[in-house]
């Protein structure tokens, strides 16, 4: 009988075989679709399945039926396998659309089939080996040296910074090194807003990049370590402008299986997690914001996959900016649990850069048709992908953070 | 791991380019299984057309090399239609995905096989039904069955799929006008009037040669264009609900009040089949709680004719009780109500059934029956399933009229238990044997069914058969097995 687990030896994988079980093979996963009573929302969402094809690649039903084959012995390890496992970019679409009892485990499927992965002798996209073999010790992933990490920050700002505070802003690997006029303007907002945070110069990795791609291993010293800092600095909670941290530090580090990987490495506890745009919300709503200028913009805004579908944030970032003088935002017809990702996500930004900034052009050309000046989002990853697009496709749309957008016209009330 | 040979995947490379065909076993392995029992079987390629011409191309180099060919759009057909039994080349026609025509006139449109019941519902919905440019009123529709929103449209229509206008109009093949279709030889022929012309509105007055490529299951060509009709979508719709003691009783109502033809849709439910998930393995339903519940579907362009149709509904349910029928005063829950009403909902929630309360597997012996044999084969299948241990969860369906209707038998089973699996396809099988002496026929069919269905088959009919397959397919490629003729 081939439906029988056969394969011992993918002990992860094995652990939640029954949970792989649970899909009926019923494809919902492959198409974005819902009721409207005036008219239907249908569109393709699978980026991996809109570039490569066919079934394997096209939502979770040919994962699913991947780690079946694999747990049956019907098929082995080869480099195609690690070509559909890593072309995935984790946008939880499939999650999304999914309606049978395997649905909270996909994107944990998914990231336990890559950990399995990692113990084959297949093609393991070599961009991510070569971040992989660096950083355990330089504590991110674009192999730039840990001790210029805060080199985004004006040592004026950082000397005024406290060294205990209620806050502290994680930064994240992207905005530090590759978007660190994200991190400028986030810092600069912080202090506008007479936030209680600081700044801490032994941030780590989220370990997003790391648990996201399988290496569950790598991770945990990333988690332990990250996970001691608000005691450190005698912090409450962690706040963070980076989708893809806030869904690390807000579930992985707090939730277990299959939400997050406290199950494997401990929960963190008694500290909040909010996205930058979560305090903005909060604030203006207690009318402690005060708008100095307006932003006459035509704007559409990218829902970040982390933000969005992983954590199901979709109005504050929304609130956020309808708050904004001057601003109208346009929807793109793929929005909130139905949007499209960026094409970052995943490893795939760095395992596969064509493949991920296609993607990204196809969602420019979204935002394009809208009629919208400026792309924004509330993740510097997907910045760097949309931005990184923008300019290639010579589109005439700008790109900028929430954060950007707020920052020049604020002061506290 | 490849499969197959480089040399007809160098082949079929230069057809289709080399992004659209995979002889890769990661690949392969999705097109292996299916929701059912059905046992998983590899391929040996998989291709990815985008033309008539390719699809042309691929047909003569499979029938010249004597490859199996097994079309295929999203493979959720509960029948392992798209399980190839003896391996080669699946044809996967999602990329063919273009609606090309809708007439808001004629009231047709015309699709690819790629094209998923997510998408053409959005169109349909965008198109308003209109003469020379003066719209009547908002939106069309067409057959909405259970199924998930990337199922084929084509494909469900040309395997005798059902829709939510069953009981007004008939199953989802009888709403065809028209088709193109490529013979497993590579040559092209068009069927219905666009043979003659570019209107797809109407197979009739010309020789129904449609039904040479509908409910054949992919074994005699490849539908590569589909005419359908489509109809205007009524503002007014209402669901009407009632249960009863007995499969007897139920029938009897349901007889009555499909009688007028004044509903869209009326469907019974056994109590097993109504309970969230399924009762798995099966146990006895509470002793005081209804055997069946029937819910209606009515429509209207205004409140008057829903109020009309209400009132006729009505009538017919109090002469039944009159008459001594046990019918049961009952309300459909308002989500259930919604389901039925806001159609196309995404009314695959029952796919919940199979999941984690069993073990991932569903099938269900799937008949058109005459409805008078609904109770008699509801009595026989329920003690066959209570046998293997499975609830009767059963439903019944009417279809256009008097003439015939739907029986199945919903039956989730785990997948990782080959007792479970067994059982499933033992009591399935069995009740098939037993409705056919009936008038039932099973739709879909799998293998197993098929060949019960040839063993008590007349025999000139399965001459015929065989003659028309060899004729059309005369190297047998096109989906192998699945007749149990060849």
């Amino acid at each position: 009988m081939s439906h029988l687990l056969r394969n011992k030896e993918l002990k992860e994988l094995g652990k939640i075989y029954d949970w792989v079980s649970m899909c009926t093979h019923c494809g919902n996963c492959k198409y974005g679709y819902e009721y409207g009573p005036k008219a239907n929302f249908a569109a393709m969402l699978c980026v991996q399945g809109d570039k490569f094809n066919f079934d394997s690649y096209r939502g979770s039903r040919g994962k699913v039926s991947l780690a079946r084959s694999l747990l049956h012995n019907r098929i082995g390890w080869s480099d195609k396998v690690a070509h559909v496992l890593f072309t995935c970019t984790s946008c939880g679409a499939c999650q999304q659309m999914c309606e049978t009892d395997i649905k909270p485990w996909i994107l944990r499927m998914f990231e336990t089939l890559r950990y399995e992965a990692w113990k084959q002798n297949v093609a393991i996209p070599e961009n991510i080996k070569a971040w992989s073999s660096t950083i355990g010790t330089l504590y991110n992933p674009y192999k730039e040296p840990h001790e210029k990490r805060l080199d985004w920050l004006p040592s004026d700002v950082r000397s005024s910074l406290p060294n205990k505070a209620e806050y502290i802003y994680f930064a994240g690997c992207t905005a530090s090194y590759r978007r660190k006029q994200i991190a400028r303007a986030t810092v600069s907002l912080l202090q506008k807003l007479k936030v209680d945070f600081t700044v801490v110069e032994d941030e780590w990795c989220c370990a997003s990049p790391l648990l996201r791609t399988g290496q569950y291993d790598l991770a945990a010293k990333f988690v332990e370590h990250n996970k001691a800092l608000p005691e450190k600095y005698g912090a409450s909670a962690f706040i963070t402008t980076c989708s893809g941290c806030y869904r690390t530090l807000g579930r992985d580090y707090t939730m277990d299986a299959p939400e997050g990987y406290a199950d494997k490495y401990g929960k963190m506890t008694g500290v909040k997690v909010l996205h930058t745009t979560h305090l903005l919300e909060e604030m203006l709503n207690k009318g402690e914001i005060e708008f100095t200028g307006s932003f006459d913009k035509k704007v559409t805004y990218h829902d970040p996959c982390h933000l969005g579908r992983h954590a199901e944030v979709y109005e504050t970032p929304r609130n956020v900016l309808k708050a904004v003088p001057g601003l109208q935002l346009v929807e793109m017809y793929r929005n909130r649990k139905f949007s499209y990702c960026c094409g970052a996500g995943g490893g795939v930004r760095g395992g596969f850069a064509d493949y991920s900034l296609e993607t990204a052009g196809k969602r420019v050309k979204e935002a394009e048709a809208t009629g919208a000046e400026l792309v924004t989002s509330a993740c510097p990853f997907c910045y760097t992908n949309l931005a990184d697009a923008i300019e290639l496709n010579k589109s005439p749309l700008k790109m900028e953070d929430i954060v950007e957008i707020i920052e020049p016209i604020v002061k506290r009330k | 791991m490849a499969r197959g040979n480089n040399e007809i995947l160098a082949n079929l490379e230069q057809i289709v380019g080399p992004e659209y065909v995979s002889n890769e076993e990661a690949d392969l392995q999705p097109y292996t299984w299916d929701m059912t029992w059905a046992e998983p079987r590899m391929p040996d390629y998989v291709v990815m057309p985008k033309t008539v011409t390719e699809i042309q191309r691929v047909l003569r180099l499979a029938n010249h090399r004597k490859i199996p060919v097994v079309p295929y759009c999203n493979g959720t057909n509960i029948g392992g239609l798209c399980v190839p039994e003896e391996g080669g080349i699946i044809m996967d026609l999602k990329k063919m995905d273009r609606i090309l025509k809708i007439d808001p006139e004629t009231c047709y449109a015309v699709i690819e096989p790629g094209v998923s019941h997510a998408a053409f519902s959005a169109a349909l919905k965008a198109t308003n039904p209109q003469w020379k440019g003066e719209e009547f009123s908002k939106g069309f529709e067409f057959g909405w069955g259970v199924h998930p929103p990337s199922a084929s449209v084509l494909a469900m229509a040309i395997n005798h799929g059902i829709g939510h206008l069953n009981g007004r109009l008939g199953i989802n093949s009888q709403l065809m006008s028209s088709m193109e279709v490529v013979l497993p030889t590579g040559e092209v022929a068009k069927i219905g009037s666009c043979a003659y012309s570019d209107s797809w509105h109407s197979f009739l007055p010309l020789p129904r040669m449609d039904g040479l490529f509908t409910g054949w299951l992919g074994t005699t060509g490849i539908v590569t264009k589909l005419g359908v009709w489509i109809f205007p979508i009524r503002p007014y719709r209402d669901v009407l609900t009632v249960a009863a003691a007995s499969a007897e009783d139920i029938t009897k109502y349901m007889v009555r009040w499909r009688h007028y033809s004044l509903c869209d849709e009326v469907t019974a439910v056994s109590w097993w089949l109504a309970q969230i998930p399924i009762v798995f393995p099966y146990s006895p339903k509470p002793a005081d709680a209804p055997e069946f519940f029937s819910y209606t579907v009515i429509s209207g362009w205004s409140e008057e004719e829903l109020a009309y149709k209400r009132k006729m509904w009505q009538e017919v349910v109090a002469k039944e009780k009159a008459k001594g029928t046990k019918l049961i005063d009952f309300e459909y829950p308002p989500e259930a109500k919604k389901g039925r009403t806001e159609l196309p909902s995404r009314i695959v929630g029952s796919t919940k059934n199979y999941s984690k309360s069993c073990g991932g597997g569903i099938a269900w012996p799937g008949t058109f029956a005459p409805c008078k044999s609904w109770p008699i084969l509801y009595e026989k299948w329920k003690e066959i399933y209570i046998r293997h241990g499975l609830s009767p969860a059963t439903r019944f369906t009417d279809y256009q009229g008097a003439h015939y209707g739907m029986l199945r038998c919903m039956t989730p089973f785990n997948k990782r238990d080959p007792a479970s699996v067994q059982a499933a396809r033992d009591a399935m099988v069995e009740c098939v044997r037993a409705g056919l002496p009936e008038g039932m026929l099973p739709y879909k069919p799998p293998v197993e069914y098929q060949n019960e269905l040839n063993a008590v088959a007349d025999a000139g009919y399965l001459y015929l058969m065989t003659k028309i397959k060899d004729m059309l397919d005369p190297n047998n490629i096109m989906n192998p097995g699945k007749l149990g003729i060849r």
